[in-house]
């Protein structure tokens, strides 16, 4: 067994380079002309986004009818999209925020990229509190809490409004820190470049930012305080999605453990999602270095440890709905299990639960495919872990004269793609147009670039 | 005032113009000769006033004082525009000579009939502005007292179909065109001459007959045209019931009933609670003696039944059986009381016992059964469905004789008939006739050969009638093959009279000029009489009064003045009179001489009355199509109903398809597998599968809606609607049919909890149906709850609130539904559709769980699927104090009230639907779609059919929710007259459209805090329940838990 050497800094980028070297590297994808297997990319995606375009121009205008919702299933698809996607934007501020706060410097390398996938992630979930709304065009006027002469005010008691803000500050916040943190990123691209629209661009981002001492002072401070805040936020997002459940009074939404249960798997589902595209990237843009091996291992332990806490709440759950001794508990929870839908939940459980434990073997953790593979895996098992919660507590409630089973339709499926299309088209197109590096953090845990007592010679 | 005037006055007077002076000092030439243009305007501005011009608007605004005005009336046009509702497109136009009775927005009533339909009942008709809205049961009318039937709520539909025949058709070539009345009265009239000059047949083909009147014309008719020979035609006719009683007493009607003072009933597959006899009567007096408040006097009501019916699903004691095994229990009861009374008895039949050992009815029943009819004698009847044999009737009547019921017959009153329904012979005769030539004209009135006749009257055999003339409201199979086809008025655009019963007469009066080139049908027959010419469209209206004053008012008696009389009965509606009846009750015991036992050979086909669709006369009607059947929970079709045990003989499941073979002609048909099905017993609806009747009866977007059986209808059955000997089995093919409630896996037994053992093994509890344990259903038995009235209420609990509730102090508006009168028969459910506008959404969405019924009532099973007992529940807004779909609304949409409603804010909904899935009861409806539009490509959405929108009801839009309001647009209405009246709303004040239409007044709805109210009684009663309590949102509706007069409730769940 190898020994830790404490005495070491961790190394968090392998290989040295120049900081003129790092900026080439990272800059190089916005300088060059995409290749085509880019186009190709983009290509797929946004026939992706356009599936879903036009399974959304469709419900709007033939109406929600189009998707597979009914009486007792009056939540389907689109919210079991919200909630993934809004748990997909976890993991961003989590690594940016809370890394940052622990000094977990292996974040360095990705945490650019992983609030990127927050900002994009929370946008594709946004959309779809509001479109699942059967008058949208209202919907996104009245959920607003704006003076009106009828003095119609929105209902503070509702957890939907909650969302709403919950969202939209989480949103803000995810993006003033995201670009906080592009400031002096922009500022090294504004001085390399040569095209003079770009350079006129990137000067009014980089908002006048010259490098100096006191500009570092004030920007470390200022990310530091943005850090604190966004901090509770990636806990109080998901606690306030889970309360549009947890506060409702139907049998396996009414449960006091969601809050924790729903942070956790939000950070188990952002991890693996940013882990799947951060291993495409830096074998696209040969990042191997800047993001090694070791981040995706660490990543790969908060996956293992998120996926565990997932499947003790999955127990705990079922564990208490027994112990209540309130008949529709248990049967929800057995219903789930055992019920129409226990092939949904028993998919839900081996890819949250079953299959992260691989993650237990060291060879496998630091293996890209079987990784890739895995995380993969997460992602579906997770957005059946809200398709179980969503679907299966509506569709059997508290009269069984009202049950029904609820099917999925074309058109529900459309926009689900759409909403991945949404997604990673704004992905590759970040990838095209902003470093997804962050170049000073890379910088500041690159070989060399913190003083030491070894006189940078300690390297192999 | 005068000064400023005058000062003002002066200044105009003397304008100081300096046009013509030349300044002292000047800068330019331009101002020393003032030539520019600026100043020459404010030369012309001084024309006015002095310092005028010191008042520069330019300086202040770029915008002049004209432009201004021009910029501030666009823009508050715009605005103007774009406030106006882009829905709200009509104009409304005051009446130019206002009719004296019609108030804008205050409805009238009018007193009709509906005879169509051959009910014969007494209708209101509300309308609002000349538009009849609503059919209400007209309360002074003594058989029905107020109630109306499913069909008769749903009948106003009708009217409006957009696919009613608009004016008269002719064939020509192979197409029936568009006509004209003068063309066709001419070319039918000379047919109809040429027909009786050469003496051939003119057959008049028409339905039930009512109206006296009406019997009178055809006589007319008759002596117009001698050789016309009439026959009447009703589907489900009595003549079986009829024939047997003239067999056993030689007296020609049979009597009717006194149910209300029986105590034991054995009904022998009579469904007189659904489709059997005078329904709502008949509900209304068993309802007599199901009061909870007299537990004492509780009648004990047994079902000899194969399929499962509505009435089944009322009965203490439910005893499955094949219908060829009815003779065998009426036979042993019979054996058994003539034997001791030294009768003749009937040989070679089972006995109780074996019969109850073989179905395996409830251990008690057979012996309890023998019991009750033995120590009721006087109070107890046996009463025979009216589609068994003619041999079963006779026995039955015999039987009634030996336990004494005839004191139950009534004496006072039996049925009328204008004309007598044709027998089986008559009409093969008929069908004979035209087959061989002899009829040269059939007229076809608002009846459908083809479909109810399909041996005999094909279109084949009608192209040998030289003219075929049909009178209908909707195309059908018939009119397809008819040479004229000739629109007729709906109900509520006629006139008429009605007489069912002796000693009450009713009148039928037009309540809306015709909505098209229609005629009614008496007023063709009577046109062709008078020769074609001169026709008016008051000529029937002219006959019936003129008959009524020179034959039925002199018979009557009075002593007013014709005229006054006239309208005070056209006023009421109806009106009585004595008449003495004979009801001949001496039955002749040699009468079952001959009587043989039946056996079983294979399979049995029932034939049923479908609810709602009938002999299929109402298969384009939306709504009823959408009522989901009692039992079965279908919608949309109809489907052959077996057993568990049998379905799983076939291994077949919900929705494979059988063969079902029965004298050679083979039908296919979706399976639903009915708990509690007689054995080897196939059951299906007729008046499904029709062809050419619309979008609605015959599906729409390659759907089919329902399988026609009658061609199975053949004289060779134990009757018309049950037949032995069928072979049946499964094709391989697949169907799917829809229902509201799913149909869960027969092996879940019901959703049983799981029993509940100590550590000793011994049950603790559990082993409950859902119903029961999660507090949806309570019932106890009549014996237990005599035993001890709180018995339900010792296993409560209490709960309490955290918070404050709020204090309601002057209105609580509540409703109680007594589930020991509720039937399930959906009347209240049709109802709320006709008041509320609620739409129709079709099959396929019903298949998806969108139907949007604001009332629906649940159905829950409880013992074993093979004999299960059936609990309905009419589930409704329960107005939740604590509501929970409330609070979770994020924009204040659904809120409530100061009475206690919980209300909808249409405009303000966003469709978020949180609140229906916050709903523990699940009555929230969404629109999902604007159903009107969406279903049959907008085929509800016409003009006509926006005319039947009750007005005091928004109709929802697209994409937001809706529920029942307790009809908040009746109590605004109440509470506007109380105000107008100067006193008080009180409770009693409202009803509910569920509870007007509820025939056995399950429901009672009013003010909680009213003490002395039914509802707050309720409230507070031993068997009053809410469902759901443990969840403590309060709601407001009371449930009055069932009492079964049994010695157990299910099999497995002995109540605790």
């Amino acid at each position: 067994m190898s020994t830790i050497d404490y005495t070491k800094n961790e190394v968090n980028v392998q290989g040295t380079r120049s900081l003129k070297e790092i900026d080439d590297l990272i800059v190089a994808p916005l300088d060059r002309i995409p290749n085509m297997k880019f186009f190709i990319a983009i290509g797929i995606t946004s026939t992706m986004l356009l599936i879903g375009v036009i399974g959304l121009a469709l419900s709007f205008y033939y109406g929600t009818g189009l998707w597979g919702n009914n009486n007792p299933v009056g939540w389907a698809l689109p919210i079991v999209n919200f909630v993934f996607w809004v748990g997909i934007g976890h993991a961003g501020t989590l690594i940016s925020a809370i890394l940052f706060l622990l000094r977990q410097r292996w974040r360095n390398g990705i945490a650019r990229f992983a609030e990127a996938m927050t900002i994009f992630a929370v946008i594709t979930a946004v959309i779809f509190p509001i479109i699942h709304t059967g008058r949208p065009w209202v919907a996104a006027v009245y959920l607003l809490p704006y003076p009106n002469q009828h003095a119609v005010w929105v209902n503070f008691n509702s957890p939907l409004l909650w969302d709403v803000f919950a969202v939209s500050t989480y949103f803000t916040v995810s993006l003033v820190f995201w670009y906080v943190g592009l400031i002096p990123d922009f500022a090294v691209l504004r001085d390399r470049t040569t095209s003079k629209i770009k350079k006129v661009i990137y000067s009014i981002f980089s908002l006048g930012w010259r490098f100096s001492n006191r500009h570092w002072q004030h920007y470390e401070m200022t990310y530091l305080i943005l850090a604190g805040l966004a901090t509770p936020l990636v806990l109080s997002v998901h606690t306030i999605v889970s309360f549009d459940f947890a506060v409702s009074i139907l049998p396996g939404w009414h449960t006091t453990i969601f809050p924790p249960y729903f942070v956790a798997g939000a950070i188990f589902s952002g991890f693996a999602m940013v882990q799947n595209s951060l291993i495409v990237i830096r074998k696209v843009f040969d990042m191997d270095d800047l993001i090694p091996l070791k981040t995706l291992e660490t990543m790969n332990k908060i996956i293992l440890l998120t996926g565990t806490m997932v499947g003790y709440a999955y127990s705990m759950e079922f564990f208490i709905a027994w112990y209540s001794g309130s008949q529709p508990e248990y049967f929800t929870f057995v219903n789930r299990a055992f019920g129409p839908y226990s092939w949904a939940y028993w998919t839900m459980f081996s890819c949250n639960v079953f299959i992260p434990q691989l993650f237990w073997i060291k060879k496998v953790r630091t293996s890209i495919v079987p990784m890739f593979i895995i995380a993969i895996f997460v992602n579906i098992g997770m957005w059946f872990e809200r398709f179980v919660i969503v679907i299966t507590s509506l569709s059997r409630d508290f009269l069984p004269s009202s049950w029904a089973y609820y099917r999925p339709t074309m058109v529900d499926f459309a926009i689900l793609i759409g909403s991945f299309g949404l997604f990673f088209t704004c992905v590759l197109l970040f990838t095209r147009f902003l470093p997804s590096i962050a170049i000073a953090e890379i910088k500041a845990v690159s070989e060399g670039a913190q003083p030491s007592h070894h006189g940078g010679e300690d390297h192999e | 005032m005068n000064n400023s005037v005058d000062k003002n006055k002066n200044q105009i007077d003397l304008p100081v113009v300096k046009s013509d002076s030349k300044p002292s000092h000047w800068r330019s030439l331009d101002e020393y000769n003032n030539t520019s243009a600026d100043n020459q305007l404010k030369v012309k501005a001084n024309e006015f006033a002095e310092g005028a011009e010191n008042f520069d608007i330019g300086s202040k605004s770029k915008v002049s004082r004209r432009k201004f005005m021009a910029l501030m009336s666009a823009s508050s046009a715009m605005v103007m525009a774009a406030c106006t509702d882009y829905r709200d497109k009509g104009e409304i136009v005051p009446y130019a000579v206002k009719p004296e009775e019609v108030i804008p927005g205050v409805a009238n009533y009018y007193a009709s009939t509906l005879t169509s339909d051959g009910s014969g009942q007494g209708i209101l008709v509300k309308a609002r502005e000349g538009r009849p809205i609503l059919l209400e049961g007209n309360p002074q009318h003594p058989i029905s007292k107020g109630k109306l039937d499913s069909n008769g709520i749903a009948r106003i539909l009708d009217m409006y179909d957009p696919s009613r025949l608009q004016r008269p058709r002719k064939l020509q070539g192979s197409k029936l065109v568009d006509s004209d009345w003068k063309v066709v009265d001419k070319e039918i009239i000379q047919a109809l001459n040429s027909a009786s000059n050469s003496g051939k047949e003119i057959a008049i083909f028409t339905g039930k007959i009512v109206s006296p009147t009406y019997a009178k014309l055809i006589e007319d008719f008759k002596v117009k045209y001698p050789t016309t020979k009439v026959y009447s035609f009703d589907l489900f006719n009595d003549n079986n019931k009829q024939k047997g009683w003239n067999k056993s007493t030689g007296g020609t009607n049979y009597p009717l009933l006194d149910l209300d003072k029986a105590s034991v009933i054995l009904s022998i597959d009579s469904d007189f609670l659904g489709t059997d006899g005078n329904v709502n009567e008949n509900i209304r007096q068993f309802m007599t003696n199901r009061d909870f408040e007299n537990p004492t006097s509780y009648s004990r009501f047994y079902q000899v039944e194969g399929s499962y019916t509505l009435t089944g699903s009322n009965a203490d004691y439910r005893l499955r059986l094949t219908p060829e095994n009815y003779l065998d229990v009426v036979a042993s009861l019979v054996n058994h009381f003539a034997s001791k009374q030294g009768k003749p008895t009937m040989s070679g039949f089972k006995s109780l016992e074996s019969l109850a050992k073989e179905n395996k009815w409830k251990h008690e029943a057979a012996s309890k059964l023998l019991s009750d009819l033995e120590s009721n004698r006087g109070k107890a009847i046996v009463i025979g469905g009216k589609q068994l044999s003619v041999d079963l009737h006779v026995a039955i009547n015999y039987l009634n004789d030996l336990i004494g019921a005839s004191e139950l017959y009534r004496k006072s009153e039996s049925d009328f008939r204008a004309v007598n329904l044709s027998t089986d012979e008559e009409i093969a005769n008929l069908a004979n006739d035209v087959k061989s030539g002899k009829v040269a004209v059939l007229i076809n009135i608002d009846i459908n050969p083809t479909y109810h006749l399909p041996h005999h009257f094909t279109a084949d055999n009608l192209k040998k009638v030289k003219t075929v003339v049909s009178l209908n409201e909707f195309e059908n199979e018939t009119t397809q093959n008819s040479n004229y086809v000739l629109g007729i008025n709906h109900d509520i655009e006629s006139w008429g009279d009605a007489k069912i019963r002796t000693g009450v007469i009713s009148t039928q009066q037009p309540v809306i000029a015709p909505l098209y080139d229609t005629r009614q049908r008496e007023a063709v027959l009577l046109n062709w009489i008078n020769g074609g010419e001169n026709y008016t469209e008051d000529i029937y209206h002219k006959y019936l009064q003129s008959n009524w004053e020179t034959n039925i008012y002199p018979s009557l008696g009075r002593s007013v003045p014709f005229k006054e009389f006239w309208f005070a009965t056209l006023h009421d509606g109806v009106t009585t009179f004595n008449e003495t009846s004979i009801v001949s009750t001496e039955v002749n015991s040699g009468s079952i001489s001959g009587i043989k036992p039946t056996n079983k050979s294979n399979y049995t086909v029932i034939l049923q009355e479908n609810y709602f669709i009938r002999d299929g006369r109402y298969a384009g009607n939306g709504f009823l199509q959408e009522s989901a059947h009692p039992i079965t929970k279908i919608t949309w079709d109809n489907c052959a109903m077996i057993s568990p045990a049998t379905a799983k003989e076939l291994k077949v499941e919900i929705g494979d398809m059988i063969e079902v073979v029965l004298n050679g002609k083979a039908i296919d048909l979706p399976v639903l597998i009915q708990p509690g099905m007689a054995e080897k017993v196939v059951a299906v609806d007729l008046g499904y599968g029709r062809l050419n009747s619309g979008p609605i009866a015959s599906g729409y977007d390659g759907d089919q809606v329902g399988f026609d059986v009658t061609p199975f209808m053949t004289s060779k059955g134990l009757s018309k609607w049950i037949y032995t000997g069928a072979t049946v089995k499964p094709t391989g093919n697949k169907y799917t049919l829809i229902a509201t409630q799913e149909h869960h896996a027969l092996d879940d037994e019901f959703l049983i909890t799981e029993v509940r053992k100590n550590p000793e093994g011994e049950v603790t509890g559990g082993g409950e149906t859902f119903a029961r344990a999660r507090s949806i259903i309570q019932e106890t038995t009549v014996g237990h709850y005599i035993e001890n009235p709180k018995i339900l209420k010792e296993h409560g609990h209490d709960v309490f609130s955290i918070t404050k509730d709020f204090e309601y102090n002057n209105m609580k508006w509540a409703m109680s539904i007594d589930m020991n009168k509720c039937i399930g028969c959906n009347a209240c459910s049709i109802a709320c559709y006709v008041e509320n506008n609620i739409p129709v959404v079709g099959k396929e969405e019903v298949g998806v769980g969108r139907e949007m019924g604001w009332i629906r009532i649940d159905r829950y099973y409880e013992g074993s699927p093979e004999d299960p007992i059936m609990s309905n529940q009419p589930m409704l807004c329960q107005h939740c104090d604590n509501a929970p779909c409330e609070n979770v609304c994020p924009v204040v949409a659904t809120t409530h009230s100061q009475d206690g409603l919980n209300q909808m804010v249409y405009n303000r909904c966003v469709g978020t639907r949180y609140c229906g899935n916050n709903c523990p009861y699940k009555v929230r409806r969404f629109n999902f779609f604007d159903f009107r539009d969406n279903l049959a490509n907008g085929y509800y959405k016409t003009e006509s059919t926006k005319i039947m929108m009750n007005p005091e009801v928004t109709i929802r839009a697209r994409g937001v929710m809706e529920k029942c309001t307790f009809c908040v647009q009746r109590i605004s209405q109440a509470r506007q007259n109380a105000k107008e009246d100067g006193r008080t709303l009180k409770g009693s004040d409202v009803t509910t459209a569920c509870q007007d239409a509820c025939p056995a007044n399950a429901i009672e709805f009013g003010n909680a805090n009213d003490k002395d109210s039914r509802v707050a009684m309720m409230r507070e009663h031993n068997l009053g329940y809410h469902v759901l309590d443990y969840l403590n949102v309060k709601p407001n509706v009371t449930y009055l838990a069932k009492l079964r007069n049994s010695d157990s409730l299910g099999v497995k769940s002995e109540h605790h």
